[in-house]
């Protein structure tokens, strides 16, 4: 053994030997803000008070209730490969508002100012002059959309795009008819806790034959101590529309573990199109492993028409605990699901993420593309399901996981799950685990850069295929994450 | 895990009692080993679904079965088994579980090499066995290794020793020529000291197709430092039977293992292979076949685990799926933080040729170090349409193109051994499947 190390030690010394140190979260700051919170508990009293405070229909006071009766049946699952300290439902907050959101959202003019400076901090200008150009958003802020940006102009081509709170009292045939049409409240546990006590959300609702002019995003920033998330996304693309969806996260620096359970669910009809974004980076913790989000979402897509298509891109760079699996159901005949995703974990971080494609009409195809880098002592797995029922026939699938390892005390576990039941069936898998070769770290710094300029390309070269599938601003943002994260580091 | 409804008692009749039974004369130590796998194969239960490691494999209708403990069949006869025999081999012949002297021919086995039953060794060199027996930690056995320890009596041990280079074949055959709903406990040891070289031949044999009986056979090959051994199990059951197979490896520094698992029979087959990586610069190849036809179910389990640093290991699993056929593969790969500079490749390809067959594979690697090479891969796919088109277009039938694409298919793994003895048995107890496809 210690003739390898020392055999190594020249590639070692600038591999692992060096400590990765990512700069500092830079969105770790917290807004002194004046808030509404209801006591911490869960219990029926607790659901009836967050439906009331968002004057529900008592058709949703049912269905909350529902999905409250039967969270309490569930068991938290124990199959993950990580652990995770007990979270303990009752002493949370279930609702968190900044003060004067009683009345739902106003027009942006009336938000507090203090709030739209938090959103600027963030990089997400809500105020008329400063918005971005060609991104809608549907600012998030504990548990209340703070505000929709673009809403007018998107509603001259039909589309809807409100928070979850206003869709119910504005639309709710629609909410009506899709909510918990992809993700059931008894699908598992932590939708099932979602489905209770949501607190608002984004609602999307694209028209058939139209092409969304903007790209839409929600923005969730979490600030509230001793609470925790819990939103509803739901995206409905009638026939032939076409929408391209982002979602982005942060938290404040805290010691304690707040809880995101998310759920996120889209249906597309005949020719549809929804592509999904996320760049997540919410508070992963400090070195020790210590305080962090517990990312803990249910995001699934129905591809319900003919020809349609969901694709899923995701940059997972942030939460101590990241336990997702973006999934495709491919019902209808021709439909295609991709996932692409980059899980970069440092620190103590665990990632336990990764897609299901569930095929049932014929020709179905899906693609996944996976990149997991992990480094320090943290611990990515990638678990995914590919699944082809009888009826799917000529279904294809294409999946590639390639895990990176950063420093010896990491891992990387793959656990691709492939069943088939139909012979018509053709799908290939492949995996693999490495290291950053030292030659090629070698051949770039011979020609003149640095050691970070060096592994920054060979780490983006290895993201590339999930990069490109980002919308431009996405893109750009998700190569700086990464190499923000990655910076000190060798690897 | 133990459910009281499948009645882990009820499928071996009187369980308890057999193994009592088993004991009678055998010394307090071994009573006492028996007697702790029972209770951890009690304490186990039968796996069912939920197990996360029997997820695709229902062995419900083994556990509703009910078995009892199998006969000798003294009227075996040398005409019904001169397919599997050859004279030249070193053959070691089971007759439903029980050691046929009539066959084998061991006697005259050449220096190098000793052979003895469990029971005798047990009688000449107590201390070595018991330390070979004991080499697992009785925590971590799962249940039906468990039950073969409490339930085998008759076994072998196979010596290869230093420095020895085999060029037999050394052929373990065990038969079974039953009529009843009887159980065998296979038990082989085998053991290959410093530098030795051995290719064994593990091939289990069913003579009356229509019987159901089980199988639950364990293996345990133990490799010195720098031993080679090429290691063949060939499985061609009754076509009703059920083979619940272990395969345990240990390796030491340099050793090579080389392993080619060839499956044809029984209703419902289970392949546990484990090998531990015990040392540096060790090969290890994992390489397996699968043919089921009907309603057959074929399901592979490896687990490779890497230990030590510069070490390679190789796992091409290959099947050919008709009717409503199922296969199931899983693969594992660990490779500890001490491992570094592993190679480990895996590969499953599977062609589906029946209409309803099925393939569920999971791959799966684990790895705590960080400078490795390791991959894995799934495929599952039919025969090339263009390439069928071809050879119809020169005057190929269709049934027979199939036939000739398939055969190029598996060819690599049919003549993955160099010794043509190994291959020309695979052949032979595979062309009958190949036929018929």
């Amino acid at each position: 053994m210690s003739k390898i190390t020392e055999e190594n030690l020249s590639n070692e010394d600038t591999i692992a030997a060096n400590k990765l140190s990512s700069r500092e979260y830079k969105y770790g700051f917290y807004t002194d803000i004046e808030t509404d919170s209801i006591p911490a508990g869960l219990n029926e009293d607790i659901i009836k008070m967050i439906s009331e405070k968002k004057k529900e229909p008592s058709w949703m006071l049912e269905w909350r209730l529902k999905a409250y009766r039967h969270w309490t049946t569930l068991k938290e699952p124990k199959w993950p490969n990580f652990k995770y300290g007990p979270i303990d439902y009752q002493a949370l907050s279930y609702y968190s508002a900044p003060k004067n959101f009683e009345e739902g959202p106003k027009s942006m003019d009336e938000v507090d100012p203090e709030l739209i400076k938090t959103f600027d901090r963030l990089g997400i200008p809500l105020s008329e002059q400063k918005r971005l150009t060609g991104v809608a958003v549907d600012a998030v802020f504990d548990s209340v959309s703070v505000g929709t940006t673009h809403q007018s102009e998107l509603e001259k081509v039909g589309i809807i795009f409100c928070s979850m709170t206003e869709a119910i009292q504005n639309h709710p045939e629609l909410v009506k008819k899709y909510m918990g049409s992809v993700v059931p409240y008894s699908d598992n546990y932590f939708a099932a806790l979602n489905s209770a006590v949501f607190s608002d959300g984004s609602f999307c609702y694209i028209p058939k034959g139209v092409r969304s002019p903007l790209e839409l995003s929600t923005y969730f920033r979490i600030n509230a101590s001793g609470s925790g998330q819990f939103e509803r996304t739901l995206i409905v693309a009638e026939e032939s529309s076409f929408v391209s969806y982002l979602e982005g996260c942060t938290a404040p620096t805290r010691d304690e573990n707040q809880l995101h359970a998310a759920v996120v669910e889209i249906v597309t009809l005949d020719n549809a199109e929804v592509k999904y974004s996320t760049v997540q980076n919410w508070y992963a913790g400090n070195e020790q492993g210590v305080g962090g989000i517990y990312n803990f979402v249910t995001k699934r897509g129905k591809c319900a028409g003919k020809n349609s298509k969901i694709s899923w891109t995701q940059v997972e760079a942030g939460s101590a605990i990241t336990w997702k699996y973006p999934s495709v159901i491919l019902q209808g005949d021709g439909s295609t699901g991709e996932f692409y995703s980059v899980a970069l974990t440092n620190n103590r971080m665990e990632a336990d993420t990764g897609t299901k494609m569930i095929h049932i009409g014929k020709n179905t195809s899906s693609t996944i593309i996976s990149k997991g880098i992990s480094a320090d002592e943290s611990n990515n797995t990638y678990r995914g399901l590919v699944k082809i029922m009888p009826s799917a026939e000529n279904a294809r699938n294409y999946s590639q996981c390639d895990s990176m390892l950063v420093g010896n005390k990491c891992s990387a576990n793959t656990f691709p799950y492939i069943e088939v039941n139909n012979s018509s069936a053709t799908m290939e898998h492949e995996a693999s685990t490495s290291k950053i070769n030292a030659d090629q770290m070698f051949y770039i710094m011979s020609r003149g850069l640095d050691m970070e300029g060096a592994i920054s390309l060979i780490i983006n070269g290895f993201c590339k295929e999930v990069f490109k599938e980002l919308p431009m601003e996405f893109s750009v943002e998700a190569v700086k994450l990464l190499e923000m994260k990655l910076e000190g580091s060798v690897g | 895990m133990i459910t009281q409804t499948q009645g882990n008692n009820e499928m071996i009749n009187n369980l308890d009692k057999a193994v009592k039974e088993n004991s009678k004369d055998a010394p307090k130590w071994l009573e006492e080993y028996r007697s702790n796998a029972l209770n951890r194969f009690q304490e186990l239960g039968i796996p069912n679904v939920k197990d996360e490691e029997w997820k695709y494999t229902n062995i419900s209708s083994i556990a509703k079965t009910s078995f009892q403990g199998a006969q000798n069949n003294e009227d075996t006869t040398l005409d019904s088994l001169k397919n599997y025999i050859n004279e030249k081999d070193i053959n070691i012949v089971f007759i439903n579980g029980f050691f046929s002297k009539k066959f084998s021919t061991i006697d005259d086995s050449s220096s190098g090499i000793s052979i003895s039953t469990l029971q005798d060794a047990i009688l000449s060199d107590e201390k070595k066995i018991k330390s070979l027996l004991e080499k697992y930690n009785e925590k971590e056995t799962t249940s039906f290794v468990a039950l073969n320890k409490a339930l085998s009596t008759d076994g072998i041990l196979i010596s290869i020793e230093k420095k020895a280079v085999m060029k037999k074949l050394i052929h373990i055959l065990h038969i079974s020529d039953t009529q009843a709903t009887s159980f065998t406990s296979p038990r082989t040891i085998i053991t290959s000291e410093k530098l030795s070289e051995a290719t064994v031949l593990e091939s289990h044999i069913g003579l009356n197709n229509d019987q159901t009986y089980l199988a639950n056979a364990l293996t345990d090959i133990f490799l010195e430092e720098n031993a080679i051994l090429h290691y063949c199990k060939i499985q061609a059951e009754s076509k009703k039977a059920y083979h619940l197979g272990n395969t345990r490896v240990w390796q030491e520094r340099n050793s090579n293992f080389n392993s080619l698992s060839v499956m044809i029979g029984s209703a419902i087959n289970r392949n546990d292979l484990d090998i531990v990586l015990n040392g540096e610069g060790i090969n290890s190849t994992l390489n397996g076949l699968y043919m089921p036809f009907d309603k057959q179910h074929m399901d592979n389990h490896t687990c490779v685990d890497h230990r030590f640093p510069n070490c390679t290991s190789n796992q091409l699993y290959k099947g050919i799926l008709s009717d409503a056929s199922r296969a199931v593969f899983n693969g594992k790969i660990f490779v500890k933080d001490l491992a570094q500079q592993t190679n480990s490749y895996q590969l499953n390809k599977n062609i589906l040729l029946g209409k309803d067959c099925r393939v569920d594979t999971k791959p799966q690697l684990e790895i705590f170090a960080d400078d490795v090479k390791c991959t894995h891969g799934a495929t599952i796919g039919q025969l090339n349409e263009d390439e069928l088109f071809y050879l119809q277009t020169r005057c190929i039938p269709r049934k027979e193109a199939i036939r000739m694409l398939s055969k190029g298919f598996i060819n690599d793994l049919l003549f993955h051994f160099e010794d043509d003895n190994v291959s020309q048995k695979i052949h032979q107890l595979l062309d009958p499947s190949l036929n018929k496809l």
